[in-house]
């Protein structure tokens, strides 16, 4: 039982100081768990640390690979606005 | 939408300097707050047009999601707060504090502003502040926040050499916070909605309050969000004005779709130029006005509205040997000359006045790149300074870039010449002073109703401007009253 830091983290420290375990770790190109280390916070809190100050939505993933904070959860902007934005500025 | 009408000018007219937040309104403020402002360039007017400040970027993690800001940008080609191209480590950040003192004595100013809340790394800003207060004490530090960790730092910031921070407020009321801040992190959760705005708001207020008891002088930032705080920033200003905030600068959002954030994509637009004057101005009832803001980026380095962030890489810092005791006695030396001869300039004024008494109010655009002076090209101008002359006086309204996310590239945009969105960042204003201008340009402004001047190069602005005023007056431009700002 772990979770995982992928690529579209954006380096930002904001998780690091809060892991209870120190699971958590500077590396390149982006911070990386120790799966070793990572209890998910069970025991010390109610709700995981990391992927409750992470900004990035999809950055953090549990073991099953699902993403802790999805598209448009931190954001509040709807995935489909977000694609229409983007296709938007890829036409120009 | 039907705009406020611009107050009435205050009795006795209003100086371009007393608006902002130099002389006249410097003069109220005792001694000690006077010192403390006199050459830093984000909190006196004044002072902008000669002294130089930088950010370093410390700081990148943040505590809170605000609307008009998204975490994963990075572009060199930006200046909007936010921005950053390298993240610094302390150590760094001494190392270049200390490298641009050296090499732009002018700078008096070391702020931490992100990329996200200095408050939210207490490790990496303090770390920063504690070496530079020890290693290079002539520079003066301040730190900007969005306030959700103020209260718990008030303590650690009166320790260092910090006598100013600036704390973004863009609401007290809860309601209209949960429009502008989706979730903040708070105490080991996640927390979104009203309840998150209302903790956010009570912490900001607490800090506020807190930083004004240990006699530090505070700045509040406001962000003018068209149909979310517009209304309610009046009462925001009146509040942090009672509570002891020295200046309020009120900012324009920022939000194109390319930069990802909630406002942008969704289409959010920001204020015009006349919404965000006629806002300052109903402010500025109640409170002293900040209208010089630049809006820097978290790594800025220069004067204000220019950024040599270029000269001073990680790469580059390196191979530079510093002597600071040296370079600390020339700094010294240049911002006596500096002191000097902004007092010889402010003895030596020639305050020009109107000559006609019913004329109607115009703003003008400036080239300039400080010294108070008019001093740039036309065509070399990155942004124009606007004043607005009326029989009261001349007074400072704003600053307007002229590229204002791309730099000067045709093919970026729908199309126009660089010369047409230079003329269309003018609209309002009905004339523009410049050291010099070519003839395409002049034609093209003429056309577009703007009046060309470059016959007053190297004058002080508030001077020229008047005198420019009353020609207009004189020539009988400006006796019908017009009406303004009905967008």
């Amino acid at each position: 039982m772990a979770l995982k830091i992928i690529e579209s983290c954006v380096n930002c420290f904001a998780c690091e100081p809060l892991c209870p375990s120190k699971a958590i770790y500077e590396a390149k190109p982006h911070f990386l768990i120790d799966a070793k280390k990572c209890t998910e916070c069970v025991g010390d809190f109610d709700v995981p640390q990391c992927a409750s100050i992470c900004p990035i939505e999809g950055a953090i993933l549990d073991a099953l690979n699902v993403p802790l904070n999805p598209a448009g959860s931190l954001t509040g902007i709807p995935p489909e606005k977000m694609a229409e934005a983007m296709a938007e500025l890829q036409a120009h | 939408m039907e705009l406020p009408v611009l107050n009435e000018q205050p009795k006795g007219g209003c100086s371009a300097s007393s608006c902002g937040s130099s002389d006249d309104q410097l003069n109220h403020l005792s001694d000690e707050i006077r010192a403390k402002v006199q050459n830093h360039p984000c909190y006196s007017e004044d002072a902008h047009h000669y002294f130089a400040r930088m950010h370093v970027a410390v700081a990148p993690a943040c505590n809170i999601q605000c609307h008009y800001c998204n975490r994963k940008y990075d572009c060199a080609n930006e200046s909007r707060p936010g921005v950053v191209s390298e993240l610094l480590t302390p150590n760094q950040a001494v190392k270049k504090t200390m490298a641009v003192a050296a090499n732009i004595p002018q700078m008096t100013v070391l702020g931490i502003a992100g990329p996200g809340d200095p408050l939210a790394n207490p490790e990496r800003t303090f770390e920063t502040f504690r070496r530079l207060s020890e290693e290079a004490p002539d520079i003066k530090l301040c730190v900007s926040t969005n306030g959700l960790a103020l209260p718990d730092a008030v303590e650690e910031l009166s320790k260092h050499n910090i006598d100013h921070v600036t704390i973004t407020i863009n609401c007290v009321d809860p309601k209209v916070g949960a429009k502008i801040y989706p979730w903040i992190f708070w105490k080991n959760k996640r927390i979104k909605g009203e309840k998150a705005a209302k903790i956010l708001i009570e912490q900001q207020q607490k800090g506020l309050e807190m930083l004004v008891a240990k006699g530090i002088l505070v700045k509040v930032n406001s962000v003018l969000i068209p149909g979310i705080n517009d209304q309610h920033l009046a009462e925001v200003s009146k509040i942090v004005k009672a509570k002891g905030a020295f200046l309020h600068n009120v900012m324009p959002l920022i939000a194109e779709a390319e930069h990802g954030t909630f406002y942008g994509v969704m289409g959010q637009r920001g204020p015009s130029n006349d919404e965000l004057q006629a806002l300052q101005d109903e402010c500025a009832g109640d409170m002293n006005m900040m209208r010089h803001c630049r809006q820097c980026r978290a790594d800025a380095v220069g004067m204000l509205g220019e950024d040599r962030g270029d000269e001073f890489t990680l790469d580059k810092i390196e191979d530079m040997e510093i002597d600071y005791q040296a370079a600390m006695e020339k700094r010294k030396v240049i911002h006596q000359a500096i002191e000097a001869e902004m007092n010889s300039k402010r003895a030596a004024k020639v305050e020009v006045k109107a000559e006609k008494l019913n004329t109607r109010p115009v703003l003008m655009a400036v080239a300039t790149s400080g010294q108070n002076v008019i001093n740039v090209h036309f065509g070399h101008a990155k942004e124009f300074l606007i004043y607005e002359a009326s029989p009261e006086g001349v007074r400072f309204i704003s600053h307007r870039k002229v590229d204002q996310y791309c730099e000067g590239d045709t093919s970026c945009g729908d199309g126009e010449s660089v010369l047409q969105r230079t003329i269309r960042t003018l609209e309002g204003c009905e004339a523009v002073l410049c050291s010099k201008i070519g003839y395409e340009p002049w034609e093209m402004l003429e056309n577009a109703g703007i009046t060309p001047n470059g016959e007053h190069a190297m004058e002080d602005i508030e001077a020229a401007v008047m005198l420019v005023y009353n020609e207009m007056a004189n020539a009988g431009k400006l006796d019908e009253v017009k009406q303004r700002a009905t967008a």
